[in-house]
């Protein structure tokens, strides 16, 4: 690439060197030159609303915007003149004249500052009840850079209702600048394109056409018009009147194998807020509702397990740490090792799922590893963790020719993905979805085929040409269609099949997984697995999976054969002396046995009571490391602290493994557990590139017991729906249903 | 609730308010209630709907039937007959005419000939008929250009002919074409703007009403020159006559084999498409407008890009005014030496007015650029009407200044009247007698800005918010001095900060205004 070559330029008498293609505004900011704008923002196509950035530039008539002028070799721009000031002041005497300014100009405003640190709202103690005050008003900030301290309009107050109808967020629009800022995120950044001005002039608003509601509208609740709105005109239903969050911590959102980064906004012992990183080079800040709404709710749930409890007659007695793991000891010390039986979640951290497949190896001897796919997946496990084993990078889909989407929709989850193929579409890739209902890509899609789950493994093998056997009479009114997409993806060279979860419903869901790696193999396919197993990839490669040694399934030169497991006698009905349930909820399904250990955060929502519950520390409480669909190891970092007793999974193994037997694990922290996954996976956990998995090769029957094909269909982590305790999570789930009718599929 | 049967849209704007809107208003109100129809029938006031040149406007919907030239003592029939009776009243009905407007020579008794370029067969031939549109040179332009001229030899006359916009910019149209072509992209458009939605302007309709072939011979020219191979023409919606004259002329073009494939056997496709306005003044803004056709809201874009790189869907666009356009076959017939005997030695051509208000013949005449202001009142005009005194003139529409009496002089072209910071703009004319009230008429101004602000831009959505609540109170006499300065101080940060022009243009009115009347005004503030 040739570098482009810099533009010098003199902004107030500095001369400065910039790159070209900025405007004046972004080559001021490169340099630490403030020039004040409410509308200009990072990532979004510039729009000149606010008029608050005019300069003047030599040769240039008038004042123009800095925001929409690009920088020219030689320029000399003014940002600061007097002129521009009473400009300025003038213009932002406008803007002020229809928003409730009190808190711009009020008297008590330095001792709202002061109350601005509190957990109350500021408005509590100063009468004021106008804006969220959460510090990240934009426009205080500009007001007082402008130095603007009293305004010659009468404030009018608009009285539109506040509308606090959908879930999240709030929308008040008195306190709305028209900065078009979330009109252009939802429409240009996340290309959803929920929100639109409506009517015109003054009485312009924001909103969804047709005064739907967000949710009738198709709004994802990504939260991104939230994040970057100016004013408190959006924000969010749980921490708008929290004030200004401590600190920021970044991690890794541990609720499906995308792995965003999360900034965890952190204020004492309690995360706020999260907002996404939009130079995330994974995500590029594309959360999606889960990770930026359901976290704290989740994590603060008042339902949390404080302390270890013991069952007894009269229900659960609070136990001290030393009594709950003498007692856990002691009951697995001695159990031979066919019975006893390791559950444990694949949305744990490798590090936790490391010292699970210890503990059960090394401790009790055992290979019995179970976790819930086996309950979902039944026989198809096997071939499923093959297909996700060799899923390619995400970003496979940037320079993609065509992109076939089956049982898959971004609207709520997978959202860098469900963008990245929105935007592959837009720029002239062409898409094709099959699913059974309408999905949040048919609009850009060459061809959606709506049809029941029974058909799609047909479909699949026609289109990509991996079967055509007795498919065609299925489709008698799609002839020319399938036709017509055979041709195109016959001649592309870069092609993507997105497998989404409504894969994992389909009855013939194995025989689609083969026609898949068969078209990856031979027909230049590359293959993105969307599941809701966030840390599947983990799982596998710390072996916590019965038949699958630590580091076993990591092809370090491209050598290895691949692994080969057999699953035929895990038998999931068969009673147990000891089961250890690590972040698994579904208890009723588990086998018979003498002693159930429940190791979570909340409480299962089973019937089956378990003898002992170990309360266990999140995500945000603790540190470690995950696999995300593509091989990369992500970290996740600790932003408070365990609440009350609760423990990291990983210490709770070690220090009941220790009781059994000494000198085995000897953990004191994650990095000792990291130390020791380095002898298998070289540079772990510091890894940067994607971890190449190979081939497994497992045998399987369905282990007994498990049932066929199970439908659940929700959102949850750690087997705990989130519906269940974050509250906007349910109007999701009853927008899915309400889409899809029954056919939401499993998991 | 009750059942409203009949809504009456009665158009309020600067010139309807002259030619007595405000008491065919109240007219309408009392004999509605006289009749007893209170709850049936609802009246609305409007903006202006498109017809300028025909006293004061209504329209009777669901029927969606416009009376036009309506006085209070029509009122009663029109009540009585249409709304209670539900007989469409013919004689009020507006028919249309392009000949009754246009001024000549034995209407007024005139002592000046008009040169006709623009309304040369406007009145004259029957505008339905291709075939007297070619008897009248209609398409020789056309067949010379593509047949004997390369492009740029076109393009060459046609900035040699000194032709500027006439859609308010007076950009050299030259210019325009030859940047457009110099553009390597095998798509281009050429879009024709009949938005006109300057108060007080018609000429683009009439010109389309009486000549619609003139216009599709000077896009084939333009596409031809520019590289453009596809037309549009954006017409504001309430054109109906326009739009269905436009429309078969262009399917007899069509049929002529006059737009399509191969264009007089030269090997050049061309034709064109018709799209409606919604109304939205700011949609008459280039930009905007591109937006609009695009299908999106009417808000104007960022330039540069302009839109001659980057227009329609991203392709070069170039967009000209109906007037500007109608211009080209002259040019290219007669040449550009021909062109320049008229007018001025900086804007060559002609001018097509639209003169309204108070003068004894109102109407629309074409006349040489440089023309001055009291020619066109009282030679053409044929003076103020009732003999009474000129008090000023709004020249240019909404968006125009208000002359006063030591401006009647001036020559008036595009050039000369921004020395007096002026603008000759759409070319509207609105004349108002000694017994005018100007802080009326600035209200009218005024609140048509504020209609028609699009919201994009702090400034002008705002602005224009404040200055009618100060025009409000200074015209109900609750003003003070400070309010008429508030009046400056806005107008003048909307010219400076405002995104598009229509936010930096309301400084015109204001000042001027203020110039002129400063004392009137404050006469009406504490
Ligand atoms: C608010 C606003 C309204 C406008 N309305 C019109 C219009 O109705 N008709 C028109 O031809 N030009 C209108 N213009 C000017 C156009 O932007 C553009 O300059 C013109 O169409 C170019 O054509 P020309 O070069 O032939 O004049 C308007 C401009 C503004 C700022
Ligand atoms: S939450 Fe996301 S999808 Fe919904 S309106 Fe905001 S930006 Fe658009
Ligand atoms: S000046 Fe601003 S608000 Fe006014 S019409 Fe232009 S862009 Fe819209």
């Amino acid at each position: 690439m040739t570098k482009e070559k810099k533009l010098s330029i003199t902004i107030d008498n500095r001369t400065v060197e910039v790159r070209p293609h900025l405007t004046i505004l972004e080559a001021a900011r490169t340099h630490n030159i403030y020039i004040p704008s409410l509308c200009a923002m990072e990532h979004l196509p510039s729009y000149g609303a606010c008029r608050l950035c005019v300069v003047e530039v030599d040769g240039l008539r008038g004042f123009p915007t800095s925001c929409t002028t690009p920088v020219e070799d030689g320029m000399v721009i003014r940002t600061d003149t007097g002129e521009i000031r009473t400009l300025r002041q003038e213009v932002l005497k406008l803007l002020l004249s229809e928003h409730p300014a009190s808190c711009l100009f009020c008297t008590e405003q330095d001792e709202c500052k002061d109350y601005q640190g509190t957990i109350r709202k500021a408005g509590v103690i100063t009468g004021c009840r106008y804006c969220p005050n959460d510090t990240r008003c934009e426009l205080q900030q500009v007001t007082e850079r402008i130095g603007l301290t009293e305004t010659s309009y009468p404030v009018y107050y608009r009285n539109f209702p506040v509308e606090k109808n959908d879930p999240f967020y709030d929308r008040d629009y008195n306190l709305c600048i028209l900065c078009g800022r979330c009109v252009r995120v939802c429409n240009s950044v996340r290309l959803n394109g929920t929100l639109s001005f409506k009517q015109r002039g003054k009485i312009t608003t924001v909103g969804p056409a047709f005064d739907r509601t967000h949710l009738e509208a198709g709004c994802e609740f990504c939260g991104a018009c939230v994040t970057v709105c100016p004013t408190g005109a959006l924000s969010t239903k749980t921490s708008k009147w929290y004030g200004k969050p401590d600190k920021e911590v970044a991690t890794t959102c541990v609720y499906c194998p995308v792995g965003c980064t999360l900034k965890l906004q952190v204020r004492k012992s309690e995360v706020l807020d999260v907002l996404p990183d939009y130079n995330s080079a994974l995500d590029h800040g594309f959360i999606c509702v889960k990770g930026r709404f359901a976290v704290p709710e989740y994590v603060h749930s008042s339902f949390r397990i404080p302390v270890p409890q013991r069952i007894t007659p009269l229900g659960y007695n609070d136990i001290s740490w030393d009594e709950a793991i003498a007692e856990a000891a002691e009951r697995l010390a001695g159990v031979k090792p066919d019975s006893f039986l390791m559950m444990v979640s694949p949305q744990l951290t490798n590090e936790d799922l490391f010292v699970a497949q210890q503990f059960a190896r090394q401790i009790i001897g055992s290979d019995q590893i179970g976790s819930p796919l086996l309950y979902d997946l039944g026989a198809d496990t096997g071939p499923f963790v093959n297909l996700v084993s060799q899923s390619s990078a995400f970003d496979v889909i940037d320079d993609a020719e065509a992109v076939l989407a089956i049982g898959f929709d971004s609207t709520y989850d997978y959202a860098p993905i469900g963008i990245g193929t929105k935007k592959a579409a837009q720029r002239g890739a062409v898409l094709v979805t099959i699913n059974s209902c309408d999905t949040n890509l048919d609009m850009l899609s060459e061809m959606a085929f709506t049809c029941g789950t029974e058909k799609w493994s047909a479909l699949v093998g026609l289109l990509t040409g991996a079967s055509a056997q007795g498919a065609a009479p299925l489709f008698p009114t799609w002839k020319k269609d399938i036709a017509g997409i055979q041709g195109i993806f016959k001649k592309s060279t870069r092609k993507v099949i997105i497998a989404g979860p409504g894969l994992l419903a389909a009855p013939q869901r194995t025989e689609i997984i083969e026609k898949l790696l068969k078209v990856k193999e031979k027909g230049g396919w590359d293959i993105i697995v969307a599941h809701p197993y966030s840390n599947l990839k983990g799982m596998l490669a710390m072996g916590a999976f019965h038949g699958i040694k630590t580091g076993a399934i990591i092809n370090e030169n491209g050598q290895a054969e691949g692994v080969k497991g057999d699953l035929s006698k895990f038998d999931l009905t068969k009673g147990c002396t000891v089961i250890y349930a690590v972040g698994v909820s579904d208890l009723d399904s588990l086998p018979d046995c003498d002693y159930l250990i429940y190791q979570n955060a909340l409480p299962s929502e089973s019937q089956r009571r378990p003898d002992l519950l170990l309360p266990a520390a999140l995500f945000t409480e603790s540190s470690g490391t995950v696999i995300n669909g593509e091989g990369r190891i992500l970290p996740v970092n600790k932003a408070v602290e365990p609440y009350r007793s609760a423990k990291p999974d990983w210490w709770i193994l070690n220090a009941i493994g220790e009781r059994i037997k000494k000198g085995v694990m000897k953990y004191a922290q994650v990095q000792s557990v990291q130390k020791e996954i380095a002898k298998t996976i070289k540079g772990f956990p510091g890894v940067k590139k994607r971890l190449e998995f190979s081939r497994i090769d497992v045998k399987m029957k369905t282990p007994k017991g498990a049932p066929k094909m199970r439908k659940q269909g929700q959102f949850n982590y750690r087997g705990i729906p989130l519906e269940a305790v974050v509250k906007g999570m349910k109007a999701i789930e009853e927008r899915i249903e309400l889409i899809s009718g029954s056919n939401r599929g499993a998991i | 609730m009750n059942m409203v049967r009949n809504h009456v849209l009665i158009s309020i704007d600067a010139n309807t308010i002259i030619a007595g809107a405000r008491a065919v208003e109240d007219a309408l109100i009392k004999e509605i209630a006289r009749q007893g129809l209170s709850q049936e029938i609802v009246v609305l006031e409007t903006g202006s709907v498109g017809i300028e040149d025909q006293g004061v406007v209504l329209v009777v919907y669901p029927e969606g039937i416009y009376y036009t030239n309506i006085t209070p003592a029509e009122v009663p029939e029109l009540v009585e007959e249409h709304l209670l009776k539900g007989r469409v009243v013919h004689r009020l009905m507006l028919k249309e005419t392009p000949k009754r407007f246009v001024i000549t020579k034995e209407k007024t008794g005139l002592m000046k000939e008009q040169p006709r370029i623009v309304l040369k067969n406007c009145g004259f031939i029957n505008p339905e008929s291709i075939d007297e549109a070619i008897a009248a040179d209609g398409y020789q332009a056309a067949a010379k250009a593509l047949s004997s001229m390369k492009p740029d030899e076109i393009i060459a006359e046609v900035k040699h002919a000194g032709l500027t916009g006439r859609g308010g910019a007076a950009f050299p149209t030259g210019l325009k074409w030859e940047f457009a072509s110099k553009v390597d992209n095998p798509v281009k458009y050429i879009v024709c703007n009949a938005d006109e939605g300057e108060p007080g302007t018609f000429k683009d309709r009439l010109i389309l009403e009486g000549d619609p072939h003139k216009l599709i011979e000077s896009m084939i020219i333009g596409g031809y020159a520019t590289g453009a191979t596809k037309g549009f023409v954006y017409i504001r919606g309430e054109y109906e006559l326009s739009i269905e004259r436009l429309e078969k002329a262009i399917a007899d073009a069509r049929s002529y084999g006059l737009l399509g494939t191969n264009i007089f056997d030269s090997g050049f496709d061309f034709d064109i498409t018709v799209m409606k306005g919604a109304g939205a003044y700011v949609c008459g803004e280039e930009t905007a407008l591109i937006e609009s056709i695009e299908g999106k809201r009417g808000h104007p874009r960022n330039k540069p890009p302009y839109p001659i790189t980057a227009g329609l869907w991203g392709k070069p666009t170039i967009v000209n005014n109906v007037e500007t356009l109608s211009n080209i076959p002259e040019i290219i017939l007669k040449g550009a030496e021909n062109f320049k005997k008229y007018g001025t030695e900086k804007c060559s051509g002609t001018k097509v007015y639209t003169i309204l208000g108070h003068v004894a013949t109102p109407g629309l005449i074409e006349t040489e650029m440089g023309t001055t202001l009291r020619d066109i009142i009282f030679e053409y005009g044929g003076g103020i009407k009732d003999g009474k005194r000129f008090k000023c003139a709004l020249v240019g529409g909404a968006a125009g200044a208000f002359l006063g009496p030591d401006m009647l002089d001036v020559k008036m072209d595009f050039v000369n009247l921004r020395e007096y910071a002026a603008a000759l703009g759409s070319g509207a004319i609105l004349v108002m007698d000694e017994d005018t009230d100007i802080v009326d008429m600035l209200k009218s101004v005024l609140h048509f800005f504020k209609h028609e602000s699009c919201g994009h831009c702090v400034p002008c959505r705002l602005g224009t918010a404040r200055l009618v609540e100060l025009i409000d109170r200074i015209a109900a006499s609750k003003g003070t001095s400070k309010d008429v300065e508030g009046l400056t101080r806005i107008s003048e940060t909307m010219k400076d900060t405002s995104f598009c022009p229509l936010g930096q243009s309301l400084i015109l009115p204001v000042s001027s205004s203020l110039k002129y009347f400063k004392d009137e005004i404050l006469a009406r503030v504490q």
